[in-house]
């Protein structure tokens, strides 16, 4: 009984000591560091209000060397180029998408921040890369400030690159059917697939000879590639093709792709191959 | 012992631990701030110092002094993150408007975070040789600020950590870089002064000869030892100035850095002069550096040897010189558009004619030979050839004779042996006039 009322004293007093022993220490007070929102320029603004809040999607333009990669020979676009490239890259990709997905599914399955680079990103053995995407959360796209409104090829090439990226973010969320797509030209992977022309890679059963570098650049290849050709074009395209296996390997192709989008997103593939060449037109005839 | 000594004694223990346990929580203080306050305070420091020049900086910037020359680039930071800049990497010398940061990378850096001019020295497909595909110039945009020294801004380069001074700019420096473009071309060297140039050093007292080769679009250049158990390289990134150019890595001549070589446009010559008779001067000469024996054998007494410059083949050969192109250009205004100037032949020794000079013609027009005797000039190492007389009128031969005064011109000609070659594996010979500027590309045949 003693030992236990000596115990409950000792207790309070514990308590008692816990609770004071370290009230001598200093109090956090304000930070140290710059919370200063930057000013924001009408460019910055138009961002805010096309990319930021609708998307929560940001876009960086200004360098930061913790986006890019450091031992490339890059640099920031030149500032009047870069709402001309996004005006591109939201009426072809996103509004395709929005139409098409539904109001929502950019606004969840998108890259949380796209990077804008200036100049070419020349590989030294003479290719270039012209976007990256990683981790299903950033998309880089370079040549910004080469971009030319009036010419359709250019415009082309950009919307291939962000269509190509952003089925590489998709796929980043959610996976193909890569057991079917490996055994379609099993033979045809190279990583040196630029010293083959287009032309007789298409005839090996590859939309590009891009696509035969790895399974996962041939899915975002042929996607992209149908996205940014009419139906029209398309069709020639393949009444092109000379080898009977080439024509059936591109079809299965295809049809994996269709699939994927079905499956995985309920999206008819075809409805928005249209509704962005519809707006690929509004982009080059304005 | 009972059980409740045991707990007493545990609690006295927890007690005498807990009292104890913030009694010394302190680490040592290496600063008086935390790293935070440092880091503001370097940031703070850094934009106060870009902004405290009333004329903004200037930077020569070397961005690799093994391969690349200088660019120069002008400044003018304001408070609001926007810079005006000029440079002088290529004839557009206007200013431009863009934005800078002070950011944190491995420590705090000055960015210039959208495009201006600095940022063509780092455009992957802009590069100046092969070697540098996809690196363009090397150059980086990003500067670690490592501190102020005598006024100057000390940063080291982001990719590659070498020091870039920001030194302050005035209003000269401004309206002066055009002339850095202007000055290129006396780097470049012109077709009117003499063929041959060089790099003489003096420490006052042992002078040092080097020839000198210049490439424009690396801006870069090379100078070799030409004396014979001598053998020193100076490789110079070329910076342009208005007034001359500036090398990095310096030229070390008795222990002195020259760097600042001024230019003299009466015998365009670029001078660097240090102290007690110290020099370094990159000049023209009208002398080959040196001077070979390759002329012996043509003189009397030999076996024959024939020298040919073939149009169609030599025309374009770097080693002819313009005023050679010149005067074959104007032997061929003087014929008829279906004829053309086809070789130019010397036979030394032959055992019928002796020594003579052949002009052969496109078009079917007869050769014209005009015959010579050699002599030689021992103290100049000339061979000199004089006139006997022509196979055809004086008339006949009017057309040629500017072009033939030179092969025959009384201080003779130095002959050289070439150890390239031009098409064919012939052997090329140079014949060079030692009193002008002509020289012409041959291959023994």
């Amino acid at each position: 009984m003693k030992a236990l009322k000596y115990n409950k004293i000792a207790f309070l007093f514990l308590t008692l000591a816990a609770l004071s022993s370290c009230s001598h220490e200093e109090q956090p007070t304000e930070s140290q560091l710059d919370f200063n929102q930057p000013s924001k320029t009408t460019l910055d603004n138009w961002i805010g209000d096309n990319y930021l809040n609708p998307y929560n999607i940001n876009v960086q333009y200004k360098w930061n060397q913790n986006t890019v990669d450091v031992s490339r020979f890059l640099y920031p676009p030149a500032v009047n180029k870069v709402q001309p490239a996004l005006e591109i890259v939201k009426k072809i990709w996103l509004d395709s998408y929005k139409t098409i997905g539904g109001t929502n599914f950019v606004k969840i399955i998108a890259p949380r921040e796209i990077v804008l680079v200036g100049g070419v990103n020349l590989n030294s053995v003479g290719t270039k890369t012209l976007g990256i995407a990683e981790g299903g959360q950033r998309v880089t796209l370079f040549e910004t400030d080469y971009i030319d409104k009036t010419n359709r090829n250019n415009i082309k090439q950009f919307i291939h690159t962000i269509q190509h990226e952003y089925i590489h973010i998709l796929n980043q969320n959610k996976p193909f059917d890569e057991k079917s797509w490996s055994v379609i030209t099993p033979v045809g992977y190279t990583a040196d697939w630029y010293n083959y022309t287009i032309a007789s890679s298409n005839e090996l059963g590859f939309i590009t000879s891009y696509a035969r570098s790895n399974i996962n650049e041939d899915f975002a290849e042929t996607a992209s590639m149908i996205l940014i050709s009419s139906k029209a074009e398309y069709a020639a395209f393949l009444a092109g093709i000379k080898s009977p296996t080439a024509l059936a390997a591109l079809k299965a192709k295809e049809a994996i792709v269709v699939k994927y989008f079905k499956d995985a997103f309920d999206m008819d593939f075809y409805a928005l191959r249209d509704e962005a060449e519809k707006n690929t037109n509004a982009v080059i005839n304005n | 012992m009972k059980a409740k000594n045991i707990i007493q004694f545990l609690l006295a223990g927890f007690i005498v631990l807990l009292l104890a346990a913030c009694s010394n929580t302190d680490a040592e203080q290496l600063f008086e701030e935390t790293p935070t306050e440092r880091l503001n305070a370097q940031k703070k420091e850094l934009n106060d110092l870009l902004l405290s020049s009333e004329n903004g900086w200037k930077a020569v910037y070397f961005t690799y002094d093994s391969v690349l020359g200088g660019y120069t680039h002008l400044f003018k930071f304001a408070s609001d993150g926007t810079v005006q800049m000029a440079s002088d990497f290529d004839a557009d010398t206007k200013v431009y408007n863009s934005e800078y940061q002070i950011q944190l990378g491995s420590t705090v850096s000055l960015v210039f975070t959208t495009k201006n001019r600095i940022h063509l020295l780092s455009e992957s497909d802009n590069y100046p040789i092969a070697a540098l595909r996809s690196k363009g110039y090397l150059g980086d945009f990003q500067f670690l600020y490592y501190g102020e020294e005598n006024g100057d801004i000390v940063f080291k380069t982001n990719r590659n950590n070498h020091e870039l001074r920001f030194v302050k700019a005035t209003p000269q420096d401004w309206t002066d870089l055009p002339k850095n473009i202007d000055m290129i071309k006396n780097v470049v060297g012109s077709d009117s002064r003499p063929l041959f140039r060089l790099l003489e050093t003096t420490d006052g007292t042992t002078t040092h000869q080097f020839d000198f080769t210049f490439s424009e679009v690396t801006r870069f250049a090379e100078a070799n030892s030409i004396e014979s158990g001598y053998s020193f390289t100076y490789e110079m990134g070329v910076g342009y100035a208005p007034n001359g150019i500036i090398i990095s890595p310096a030229v070390e001549v008795g222990g002195q850095k020259l760097s600042n070589f001024v230019y003299n446009d009466l015998d365009g010559s670029f001078t660097a002069t240090g102290t007690n008779g110290v020099s370094a001067t990159i000049k023209y000469s009208t002398k080959p550096l040196v001077i070979t024996d390759d002329y012996k054998a043509l003189l009397p007494g030999n076996p024959q040897s024939v020298y040919g410059y073939i149009s169609a083949n030599l025309y374009t050969a770097p080693s002819n010189s313009k005023m050679f192109k010149d005067l074959v250009n104007k032997v061929n205004a003087t014929l008829p558009a279906t004829q053309s100037l086809a070789r130019i032949q010397i036979v030394f020794n032959n055992a019928t004619n002796g020594t003579y000079i052949q002009y052969l013609f496109n078009g079917g027009k007869a050769t014209i030979s005009h015959l010579v005797t050699t002599k030689e000039d021992a103290a100049n190492k000339t061979i000199i050839l004089t006139n006997v007389g022509w196979t055809q009128s004086a008339a006949n031969v009017a057309f040629l004779k500017e072009l033939d005064d030179q092969l025959t011109n009384p201080s003779g000609l130095y002959v050289k042996k070439e150890s390239f070659k031009i098409t064919y594996s012939n052997v090329i010979w140079t014949f060079t006039s030692a009193a002008s500027n002509f020289r012409m590309t041959t291959y023994a045949l």
